[in-house]
């Protein structure tokens, strides 16, 4: 089974010095923290606000490299989390196969909002993922943590 | 593999990535790149640190436990069956330099706009040849910045002592 979830927004976790993606499913059930780079968030940011930068970057340069041969984005799947660590799955369609590219979940996400393609996360992700231990950390938060993506 | 030529200048430089130093100063990275054919004189190009990093890791052929972005397209082309046959730099403009990525699938070429760091990093992982054209060449920055670069990089290690 696997849940369609939207990219709810992007925070910065000042404990770690990393990023977070929020991923929430349509119904605003389940929830699911994805922690990457800086510059991975920067890119799945400029996707979101739908900023075109002066140059590609990397992820705009990945889609005109699948757009080049008419390989389209069906779908990336967030397909498990093992220490820490989420692996997720690039759906593509080229001609009349489909092929399933391993991801990083961030490359996946980045991918994903600049071709319009859904993204899912499988049951066991959601199930594997403490919403508790993420409701614990969102309330040590303090206010100023927020809107710290530019800094 | 001949790189062709561009029309309007002359035969294509083969460049090789020599290594990705630190600029101190900025939080970005220089990729110094060496002719092929042994002329002594260098070409740089200013790239941010995640993109340097990247290059990094293909020079180093370092392994992570996950695919980089890179490796993802990489591997895209591979389940497709896209070749990556060659990247040129192609332009300069107010010091920024301009790639193209020339890819080709069952006989058909495809041409990509790129940024340099994009581009390197992609042929360094695909082992496809690296070319600038003599117009870039002639116009690159940097031209007598090799002894700047030394000095650079004879500090780094000073620091590293501390």
């Amino acid at each position: 089974m696997i849940t369609q979830m939207q990219v709810k927004g992007l925070m910065f976790d000042p404990y770690n010095n990393a990023y977070i993606v929020i991923l929430r499913d349509d119904d605003q059930v389940e929830m699911l923290p994805i922690w990457v780079g800086k510059a991975e968030a920067s890119s799945i940011s400029l996707a979101l606000e739908k900023v075109a930068p002066p140059r590609p970057m990397t992820h705009d340069f990945m889609k005109s490299y699948l757009d080049a041969f008419d390989a389209k984005v069906i779908s990336v799947v967030i397909t498990d989390l093992s220490e820490n660590t989420y692996f997720a799955k690039i759906h593509l369609m080229y001609g009349d196969s489909e092929y399933a590219v391993d991801s990083r979940p961030s490359d996946a996400i980045a991918l994903a909002l600049r071709t319009q393609a859904p993204i899912f996360a499988s049951e066991s992700v959601i199930r594997k993922q403490s919403s508790e231990e993420l409701g614990q950390w969102l309330e040590n938060l303090k206010p100023e943590d927020f809107g710290k993506l530019d800094s | 593999m001949d790189g062709g030529s561009l029309q309007g200048s002359g035969p294509l430089i083969q460049l090789l990535v020599d290594r990705v130093v630190e600029d101190p100063a900025t939080d970005t990275r220089i990729v110094v790149l060496a002719r092929k054919d042994g002329d002594l004189e260098h070409f740089m190009v200013w790239v941010g640190a995640s993109e340097g990093e990247a290059i990094k890791r293909a020079l180093d052929t370092s392994l992570t436990a996950r695919p980089m972005s890179h490796d993802l397209i990489k591997s895209c082309g591979e389940h497709l069956g896209i070749t990556t046959e060659r990247v040129v730099l192609t332009d300069v403009k107010s010091s920024t330099y301009y790639a193209t990525v020339f890819l080709e699938n069952k006989g058909v070429t495809r041409t990509l706009d790129a940024r340099p760091s994009d581009a390197i990093s992609l042929a360094l992982r695909c082992q496809a040849p690296i070319y600038v054209t003599q117009d870039v060449w002639q116009r690159r920055s940097g031209q007598q910045l090799d002894a700047w670069l030394s000095k650079l990089e004879t500090k780094n290690i000073g620091a590293q002592e501390v």
